[in-house]
């Protein structure tokens, strides 16, 4: 159907059609599925305490080609720099929250850091290949399942406001495994590329990625800081910051830096620098906390469960091989580090909702197969669907595990 | 119940307990990581003792029995530096200080105890708003009466040891004015005050029994006296003083007791009576609301003096023991302090040159921690 004929077809429409309002402004579109999110999350809270982010996320399901049709994926795509801002502020403020002196102070912490993205990586990546996956398509699934989402811990985080020990270490694995997931992309796409191009040329690209991120960061969060010096008044520290989380994830996408990485750098800076003259408030306030509902939004609109009828043998090989090297690097090193088992086990649960922003946050486009030219479609299809059940469930996950186990939510309600 | 009775221990032997504040060091902010300390720190090698308290952002230490000013201050090193190296690991900050300046205490979580469950339903949110940090000091004494008649004797300086330790001026986020505002929390519980005047360990028995018998008490850990007797330790337990910013200054006062103690028992200046305490509470209010430019009223002699001028007088008075006792030091430290001023000051003076108040407890942490 032609543009025309299908304006012509909606023409005899009633106003107030949901097709009929997106059409007229997509905005419009954008705003009443926000609406209607905030609602039902709200009532699913309230009911049967379903965190807030599950009840976003599920909106978006609804309106995806999967349930209503309100919304297809690759329309998406025009909201794809608002979206990439949404996930920059939850990184800059995970930068903000994280202290890299502690990984000096405490060593088996930062073994741990490295050993569970590390062992949830290569248990991903051999089991996937001992089912037969190509080795380099294994690769792909186990880079994303390194990560921990850092949507979904800072959402929950905002929810459920907890302190505690396993609230810090999660907060510092998520930022960590995130970053280990994007250089191990970049580790990838020299591999990828070693037929076709020059090896040297595809790694001193690299090199540049992860050099120009640090900088760009860096100067970010000193600007952040010069700025903060010569304006006064509360209300403007909020705007400050998301003004140069904008600049600094435009200019990573611009340059072809890791907008993830640069965003984190930039957080720790400024934090350094500012101490406690840098007050970051839950999504940089109230702007940020409406990207956060878009933001969940649409990573309701990009689940997919397709062919999952088939796919499950990996689909659960991915689920259970990344747990299980979570859980192994936690409890190896939970002695050492200073973690009773309780707590290691609540550390475990926290880390598995899944996410794709190493991926999604270097790409112009949603759509996956495009990142990754040559991937066994079907080993990529298998990674989706555990992205979906993983992020889809991600902030039951979290939520049972810190309020539920480890305790660290006990706050009375304000009235 | 009836009172246990009084253990004998060796007189002027010295025990320190410090309440201490366990900090985020990201908003520094009250962190409810005990039990996490605790199980870091299950295996320290000092014969000091660590143990939780009401809430989850507190820790209770104690020395071990001591007799002299060095080995005390040495044990507190160790200590320091081993529930540093602790917190270290854990990405917490501990800090002295009577009270934290801006947590707020419904926020507070009580710890898992049964004893600690007790009190919260007894007391219901005075519980949580006791969430202050005290510096108690035990002090040895060979039977009961002595040891009530050093704890009447000694009233008339507790007001000395509020205003030196003093270290609580902000509360919920605001200057209170007092320089020790902890002691308002405490002032809450209904069995707080002063000791009732007996002189004999027979004596208080009778009043132990009749307490017990209302229903009121049921054991001596019911009573939040300034000054109370610990029978089953053979001592008596200072309690007015606020945790202080460091562990120097925590050795000084302890030392500073012992000498006044020495000095009480063995010059014996006066009697106590029951009328010493008609200027007690006056008193004890000018230490807690002005610190060292405090008044204190003499209950012997009426005549009123500036409470950092009674201190001075009081040193003087009693440095041939603290000679004697190697205390020297000690007494050196608390003369010093006179001048320079008491912790609540220098809170207040960071305050004063702009640093908010996450910035205030940063510098406490780090006072503390070395």
């Amino acid at each position: 159907m032609t543009d025309l004929t299908f304006l012509a077809s909606i023409a005899d429409l009633p106003a107030w059609m949901l097709e009929v309002l997106r059409l007229a402004d997509p905005v419009l579109g954008l705003a009443l599925l926000m609406v209607f999110a905030v609602v039902l999350a709200d009532l699913l809270h309230r009911y049967i305490r379903l965190p807030r982010p599950c009840g976003h996320m599920l909106v978006g399901v609804l309106a995806s080609p999967l349930v209503l049709r309100i919304l297809e994926r690759a329309e998406l795509d025009t909201w794809k720099p608002l979206i990439d801002l949404a996930i920059g502020v939850l990184v800059f403020e995970l930068g903000t929250r994280i202290r890299p002196r502690w990984l000096i102070d405490n060593p088996s912490l930062a073994v741990t850091c490295l050993l569970e993205g590390a062992l949830a990586g290569s248990a991903v990546t051999f089991l996937l290949n001992w089912l037969g996956v190509p080795m380099l398509s294994a690769a792909v699934a186990g880079i994303v399942a390194m990560s921990t989402s850092p949507v979904i811990t800072l959402a929950v985080l905002h929810d459920i406001r907890p302190r505690g020990q396993v609230t810090e270490r999660l907060l510092l694995m998520t930022a960590i495994n995130s970053v280990m997931a994007m250089l191990s992309l970049r580790v990838w796409r020299v591999f990828a590329a070693s037929a076709e191009h020059d090896l040297v040329s595809t790694g001193t690209g690299a090199l540049y990625v992860v050099a120009g991120s640090f900088l760009l960061g860096a100067v970010c969060g000193l600007l952040l800081d010069l700025l903060a010096r010569r304006v006064h008044g509360t209300g403007t520290m909020p705007v400050l910051q998301i003004a140069v989380v904008t600049i600094a994830s435009m200019l990573a996408v611009q340059w072809t830096l890791s907008p993830l990485l640069a965003l984190l750098v930039a957080g720790v800076v400024a934090r350094s620098r500012m101490r406690h003259g840098l007050t970051v408030e839950p999504q940089l306030g109230s702007a940020g906390a409406a990207l956060g509902v878009v933001l969940f939004i649409s990573l309701g609109l990009l689940l997919t469960l397709d062919h999952i009828g088939t796919l499950w043998p990996s689909v659960l090989a991915i689920i259970v091989a990344r747990a299980a090297g979570k859980a192994i690097a936690v409890l190896l090193l939970a002695k050492p580090s200073g973690l009773g088992w309780r707590q290691s086990g609540a550390l475990i649960l926290a880390l598995q909702p899944m996410s794709s922003l190493a991926v999604l946050l270097a790409a112009d486009t949603f759509i996956w197969a495009s990142q990754f030219p040559g991937v066994d479609k079907w080993a990529l299809q298998a990674l989706l669907a555990a992205t979906t059940l993983m992020q889809l469930t991600g902030p039951l996950w979290t939520t049972f595990a810190l309020k539920q186990i480890a305790r660290e939510s006990e706050t009375e309600p304000s009235i | 119940m009836s009172l246990a009775a009084f253990t004998p221990s060796a007189p002027l032997t010295l025990g320190v307990e410090l309440e201490l504040q366990l900090v985020s060091t990201h908003d520094f902010d009250l962190a409810p990581q005990a039990e996490d300390l605790l199980r870091v720190l299950a295996n320290h090698s000092g014969a000091w003792d660590v143990k939780p308290e009401i809430t989850r952002s507190m820790i209770e230490i104690g020395s071990s029995i001591q007799t002299e000013h060095g080995p005390l201050l040495d044990e507190l090193k160790d200590l320091r530096r081993q529930l540093s190296d602790g917190a270290r690991k854990l990405n917490i900050g501990i800090a002295g200080g009577g009270t934290h300046p801006y947590q707020h205490w419904s926020a507070q979580q009580i710890y898992p105890t049964e004893r600690f469950h007790y009190i919260s339903e007894l007391y219901g949110y005075l519980a949580k708003q006791f969430t202050v940090f005290g510096q108690h000091v035990h002090v040895g004494c060979e039977n009961g009466d002595t040891a009530l008649w050093l704890l009447h004797a000694l009233s008339r300086y507790v007001p000395h040891f509020i205003a030196l330790s003093a270290s609580s001026p902000f509360v919920q986020g605001t200057d209170t004015g007092f320089d020790s505002a902890r002691l308002n929390s405490v002032f809450a519980f209904p069995l707080s005050g002063r000791a009732p005047f007996a002189l004999t360990w027979d004596d208080f028995g009778h009043y132990f029994d009749k307490m017990t018998s209302t229903g009121v008490v049921q054991s001596m850990k019911d009573f939040y006296w300034d000054i109370r007797p610990k029978p089953e330790f053979g001592t008596i337990e200072l309690r007015v003083c606020d945790t202080p910013l460091t562990v120097d200054k925590a050795a000084a006062l302890a030392c500073y007791l012992q000498c006044l103690c020495r000095y009480l028992r063995e010059e014996k200046p006066f009697e106590p009576a029951e009328d010493d305490y008609l200027v007690y509470t006056f008193n004890r209010f000018q230490a807690c609301r002005f610190g060292l430019d405090g008044e204190i009223v003499d209950p012997k002699t009426k005549e009123r003096h500036k409470l950092r001028d009674d201190i001075l007088r009081t040193l003087a008075r009693i440095d041939e023991h603290a000679l004697d006792l190697r205390a020297l030091n000690a007494s050196n430290l608390l003369r010093d302090s006179l001048f320079a001023g008491n912790d609540a000051a220098g809170l207040r003076q960071q305050r004063r040159v702009g640093l908010p108040l996450p910035a205030v407890v940063e510098w406490a942490t780090e006072r503390w921690m070395g």
